[in-house]
C-alpha cells in the first residue's frame, strides 16, 4: 500500500516537471534574439505576407494568450505545427527518434559493457602499472570534446582507412521493407559503428570509474574477507560476491544515463550525419522554429524523467533497504 | 571599463568644444557594422574586421557587432531605423539572370518601406530608368537602360559592393563523363542541365550529391529551401527555363512569340505527360498560372501580378495577356512557374480555400506528381531524397536515379566524395583551396569554380547620417582595396564588384563600372573635398551639420 502510495506521488511529482519544462521551453525560445519570419526574408515578401505568416504562426496573439493555446494542445498531445517544415511536430519527432534511441541504446550498451568489465578489473588489479596507465586515459576520454572524437574517428577510420561510412545511416538509395529490416541489416550497422563507438569512448568512464570505486569499497568489506579465509577462488569471489553488490549503483545510474546520452546525440548525429533529434533539435533552434524546437526538448526531457523514475524505482527492487527507508 | 571609455570620449569632446582654430561641425559618432559569427560566415567576418580597420584610419570609430543571421535580419529587416552598416549577401539564383529583380527591388524607392531596398535609397532618376527597363521590350535598348542605372549606382554608392564569390563543386571524372558536364553562367555545374545531360562511362548510374542543409517541402506552390528548388526543377516543367547562357529558351513551351507589347502566345510541346500517365494539356497550364494567381500560393503571386488574363486557342496553344509591357516576363514568369495537373490540385486547392489558416505552401503531397525529367521515388526525413528518371519525357536524363544525400558536415562530405559515397559534390560551403587538395591527391576529382551572379556586400544605411551623404558613401567605400579582400576573405574565389549585376552576366553587366581608384589617399580626399575635416584624429562632420544621432 505505502508502495502505491509512494508511486502516486512520484506520478504527481513527474507531471509538475514537465509542466515547469514545457514552460521553460515555451519561454526560452521566445526570448532569443530573432524572428521565425528571418528564414523568408525575400525580395518579393510583403508586409501583407508577413502578416498572414505571423497570424499563421500564432505569433500575432499575445505571449499569455499563445502560452495558453500551448498548454491546451500539449494536455491533448498536440505538439502544434513546425514553422519551417509545415509539418505536425510530433510526426517529425516520433518519426526521428528511433534513430536517436537505437544509437544511444547500443553506445550506452557498449560503454557499459567496458565500464563494467574493466571496471571490475582495475579494482582488483589495484596498485598495479596497468591501473596507473588506465586512469589517466580514461580521465582524458572524458574530457574529450565529443565533436572532435568523432572527426579523429571519421578522419582514421572513414576517409583513411575507408573502413566505415562516412556519414548517414544506410547506404545511398537501399530500401528497407520496415524501421525493423533497416535495423538488423548489415549496411545499417556498419554505418552505427562510428558514431556508437565516439558515444560509448566518450561515456564510458562512468561507468567505469563508478564501478572500480564500488569494487574498492565492496572489497574491503568483511564478506569478502570471509570469502577468502574460505579459500574461495580469486574469479568467484569478484564476480559472486563483490562485483554483483558494486553494480547496484552502476545498475541505477544505467537509467540516468541514457537521458544524458540524449544530449550526446545532439553533437555526434551532426559530425555524422545521422537523422536523428538532435540534429533536427539544432537545425529548429537556428531557424527559430519554436514548435519544433520545443517538441524535440520536450521528448528529450520526457525520456529523461522516465528514465530518472525508472531509476528511483529499480533502485527500491533491486536493494529492498532503499524501498522501506 | 565601459564608463572609462566614456569618460575620455566625453573629454575628448569638451577639448574639441574649447578648440578654437576649426570651424568643423560635430564629430560624427561611433558607427556599428553588423556581421554574422566567423564559424557561420568566415568570409563576411573577415572582410568586416578589415573594413572596420580601413574605416579607423580616416578617423572614424567602428563598433562591430557579431551577431547570428537570426538576429541580424531581424535588426536590418524589421528596425530600418536602427542599424548604420551590415555585411550583407544576395544568392544567385536562376531567375536573378534577368537583371529587373536585382536592378529594381534593391533600389527602387517603392521597395523602400518594407521591401528589399532595405537601405533606403532614393534617388527619382534611378526610378525613371528602372521603370523604363521594365516596359521596353528591345533588348538592345534596355541594356543602355540596364548599363545607365548601373552607372548612376556607381556614383552614389548606395552599398559598398565587394565581391562576386565563385560557387565551387566538384565531380567524380570516373563515374561521369566531364563533357557531359554543363556549366551555366553565374550558377555553376550543378544545375538542371548537368542532372539531365550526365553521361555514366561505367556502372554507376546512380548520380549521387550531397546537401548541407534539410529538405524542407517538395512542393510546386511553395517556394521553400534552396536545395529544395533543385528536386522541384527536376519533377515540375516549366514552360520556358533559363538555358546554360542565362537567357530564357523553350522547354515545356515549343515556341513562344510576342504578338504584342502586353500579350504572349505559347505553342505546347506535343506528347507531355504527367508522373500518373495522364496527358499535360492547355487546360493544366492554364490552371498552374491561375493557382498562383489566388490566394492559395502567396509567394508566387508576385510572379503573376502581371498576367490579365490567359486564353486557350487550341488544345496546345495558349496566349498570356498583360496588363502592361514586361521584359522580364519571359524570365520572372514563364521560366518561373512549375506546371502542376489540374486533375491532382485543383481538389486540393478547393478543400484548402475552405480553410483560412492553411495555404497550398502546407499540403505535402505523399508522392509529388509532376511532368518533369525526373520522377519522385522516395523521401527519407532528413536522411535523403531519390528521383528517378523519366524515360517517357522528352529529354530524358542518361542518369538511373538522382539521389539526394544530407549532409551537415562538410569535412564529411570530402571524405564521401572521396569513397565513392557520393559522385557528385553539389553543396560545398567550405573553403575551395582544400578541395583543390583533395582532388589532386586523389586524382579522379574535377573541381569547377563558377563566378556567381550573387554578390557580398557593405550595406549602408540612408535613414541615418551620414550615410544619406554620397560623399561619406563614396569615401567609405573607395577606401577599401578590392583585391585585398578577395585574397584575404574570400582566398582569391570571388572576383572584385562594383555593380550588382555580376560580370557572369556578360550581356547586362557594364564594364565601364569596374575600374576605379581606391586607398586611404582616395578617400580622404573625397571626404576633405565634401567638406569633413579630420580634428585630433576624429572625423568631423562638415561645417554647421550636427551628429543628431550620438548618445
Amino acid at each position: 500500500m505505502s508502495g502505491f502510495k509512494r508511486f502516486g506521488s512520484r506520478i504527481i511529482q513527474l507531471i509538475f516537471v514537465l509542466w515547469a519544462v514545457a514552460t521553460i521551453l515555451f519561454l526560452i525560445f521566445r526570448l532569443m534574439p530573432g524572428s521565425p519570419l528571418a528564414a523568408y526574408i525575400d525580395p518579393t515578401f510583403t508586409e501583407e505576407q508577413q502578416r498572414i505568416l505571423m497570424a499563421r504562426f500564432g505569433l500575432d496573439r499575445s505571449l499569455f494568450e499563445q502560452y495558453l493555446i500551448y498548454l491546451g494542445n500539449l494536455l491533448q498531445g498536440d505538439l502544434g505545427e513546425s514553422f519551417f517544415y509545415r509539418q505536425p511536430v510530433g510526426e517529425r519527432v516520433l518519426m526521428l527518434l528511433p534513430n536517436t534511441l537505437v544509437l544511444s541504446l547500443f553506445s550506452i550498451i557498449i560503454a557499459y559493457m567496458i565500464g563494467v568489465i574493466g571496471g571490475a578489473y582495475l579494482a582488483w588489479k589495484r596498485g598495479s602499472f596497468l591501473e596507473g596507465a588506465t586512469i589517466p586515459f580514461v580521465l582524458t576520454t572524458r574530457a574529450m570534446p565529443e565533436f572532435w572524437l568523432g572527426m579523429v574517428l571519421l578522419a582514421v577510420f572513414s576517409f583513411s582507412l575507408g573502413w566505415f561510412p562516412a556519414g548517414g545511416m544506410r547506404t545511398a538509395g537501399s530500401e528497407y521493407p520496415s524501421l525493423l529490416a533497416l535495423y538488423t541489416s548489415g549496411d545499417f550497422w556498419r554505418h552505427l559503428f562510428l558514431p556508437a563507438v565516439t558515444l560509448a569512448i566518450y561515456f564510458h568512464g562512468l561507468p567505469l570509474l563508478l564501478m572500480r570505486s564500488n569494487m574498492l569499497d565492496v572489497m574491503s568489506e568483511d564478506f569478502v574477507t570471509m570469502a577468502r579465509i574460505k579459500g574461495l577462488s580469486n574469479w568467484t569471489i569478484v564476480v559472486r560476491h563483490a562485483a554483483r553488490n558494486a553494480l547496484l549503483p552502476v545498475a541505477t545510474s544505467l537509467a540516468i544515463a541514457i537521458g544524458y546520452q540524449m544530449q550526446g546525440s545532439v553533437v555526434v548525429e551532426t559530425v555524422f550525419s545521422w537523422p536523428g533529434l538532435g540534429r533536427e533539435l539544432v537545425r529548429a533552434v537556428s531557424a527559430s522554429d519554436y514548435p519544433l524546437a520545443q517538441g524535440a526538448f520536450l521528448l528529450i526531457a520526457v525520456v529523461v524523467i522516465l528514465m530518472n523514475l525508472l531509476a528511483d524505482l529499480l533502485y527500491g527492487l533491486l536493494d529492498p533497504r532503499i524501498s522501506h527507508a | 571599463m565601459r564608463n572609462l571609455f566614456k569618460a575620455t570620449t566625453a573629454l575628448g569632446l569638451a577639448m574639441c568644444v574649447t578648440a578654437p582654430a576649426l570651424a568643423a561641425g560635430d564629430e560624427i559618432r561611433e558607427i556599428t557594422i553588423f556581421t554574422r559569427p566567423q564559424a557561420a560566415q568566415p568570409s563576411e567576418f573577415q572582410f568586416v574586421q578589415l573594413i572596420a580597420q580601413e574605416w579607423r584610419r580616416l578617423g572614424l570609430e567602428v563598433n562591430i557587432e557579431v551577431m547570428p543571421w537570426e538576429q541580424m535580419a531581424d535588426a536590418v529587416w524589421y528596425n530600418r531605423d536602427d542599424w548604420d552598416t551590415t555585411g550583407w549577401q544576395m544568392v544567385g539564383r536562376p531567375e536573378r539572370s534577368d537583371p529587373d529583380e536585382l536592378i529594381f527591388n534593391l533600389f527602387h524607392t517603392s521597395t523602400a518601406p518594407t521591401g528589399y531596398n532595405f537601405i533606403g535609397y532614393q534617388n527619382p532618376d534611378y526610378d525613371a530608368i528602372v521603370e523604363a527597363q521594365r516596359t521596353e521590350t528591345d533588348i538592345d535598348a534596355r541594356r543602355d537602360l540596364i548599363h545607365q542605372a548601373q552607372a548612376i549606382l556607381a556614383a552614389d554608392q548606395p552599398n559598398l559592393m565587394l565581391a562576386h564569390p565563385q560557387s565551387t563543386f566538384a565531380y567524380d571524372n570516373t563515374v561521369w563523363d566531364p563533357d557531359s558536364v554543363v556549366e551555366q553562367g553565374g550558377i555553376g555545374i550543378r544545375n538542371t542541365w548537368t542532372f539531365i545531360n550526365l553521361e555514366p562511362l561505367g556502372d554507376q548510374r546512380d548520380v549521387i550529391l550531397n546537401s548541407t542543409d534539410n529538405v524542407q517541402a517538395i512542393n510546386p506552390l511553395f517556394i521553400s529551401g534552396g536545395t529544395d528548388s533543385w528536386i522541384t526543377e527536376l519533377i515540375w516543367d516549366r514552360l520556358l527555363r533559363i538555358g546554360p547562357d542565362g537567357l530564357p529558351q523553350p522547354w515545356a513551351a515549343e515556341s513562344y512569340e510576342w504578338i504584342d507589347d502586353t500579350t504572349v502566345e505559347i505553342v505546347l510541346r506535343d506528347g507531355m505527360n504527367w508522373h500518373d500517365g495522364e496527358p499535360v494539356t492547355a487546360e493544366d497550364v492554364r490552371f498552374s498560372y491561375q493557382a498562383a494567381m489566388g490566394d492559395e500560393a502567396p509567394m508566387y503571386s508576385p510572379f503573376v501580378g502581371n498576367i490579365a488574363d490567359i486564353e486557350i486557342i487550341d488544345p496546345s496553344t495558349l496566349r498570356f495577356h498583360l496588363n502592361d509591357a514586361s521584359a522580364a516576363f519571359l524570365t520572372a514568369s514563364l521560366s518561373k512557374l512549375n506546371l502542376i495537373p489540374q486533375h491532382i490540385w485543383e481538389p486540393i486547392l478547393e478543400d484548402l480555400a475552405t480553410r483560412d489558416e492553411e495555404n497550398a505552401e502546407d499540403y505535402q503531397e505523399e508522392i509529388p506528381i509532376g511532368s518533369g525529367p525526373f520522377r519522385f521515388s522516395s523521401w527519407l526525413t532528413n536522411e535523403e531524397v531519390v528521383l528517378e528518371a523519366n524515360e517517357d519525357h522528352w529529354s530524358a536524363p542518361n542518369v538511373d536515379r538522382w539521389i539526394l544525400r544530407i549532409v551537415p558536415n562538410t569535412e564529411a562530405s570530402l571524405g564521401m566524395l572521396r569513397s565513392g559515397e557520393i559522385n557528385f559534390l553539389s553543396d560545398y560551403p567550405g573553403d575551395p583551396n582544400i578541395l583543390i587538395d583533395v582532388a589532386s591527391e586523389d586524382g579522379d576529382l574535377d573541381v569547377v569554380s563558377t563566378t556567381d551572379m550573387g554578390f557580398r556586400y557593405v550595406a549602408f544605411n540612408h535613414r541615418r547620417p551620414p550615410f544619406d551623404d554620397a560623399a561619406f558613401r563614396q569615401a567609405l567605400s573607395m577606401a577599401i582595396n578590392r583585391d585585398l579582400i578577395v585574397g584575404a576573405a574570400f582566398r582569391g574565389y570571388a572576383v572584385p564588384s562594383n555593380s550588382v549585376i555580376s560580370p557572369a552576366l556578360a550581356f547586362w553587366h557594364n564594364d565601364d563600372v569596374d575600374e576605379f581608384e581606391t586607398g586611404p589617399e582616395v578617400a580622404a580626399a573625397i571626404l576633405a573635398e565634401a567638406g569633413y575635416e579630420v580634428v585630433d584624429g576624429r572625423l568631423h562632420y562638415p561645417d554647421g551639420v550636427s551628429e543628431t544621432l550620438g548618445e
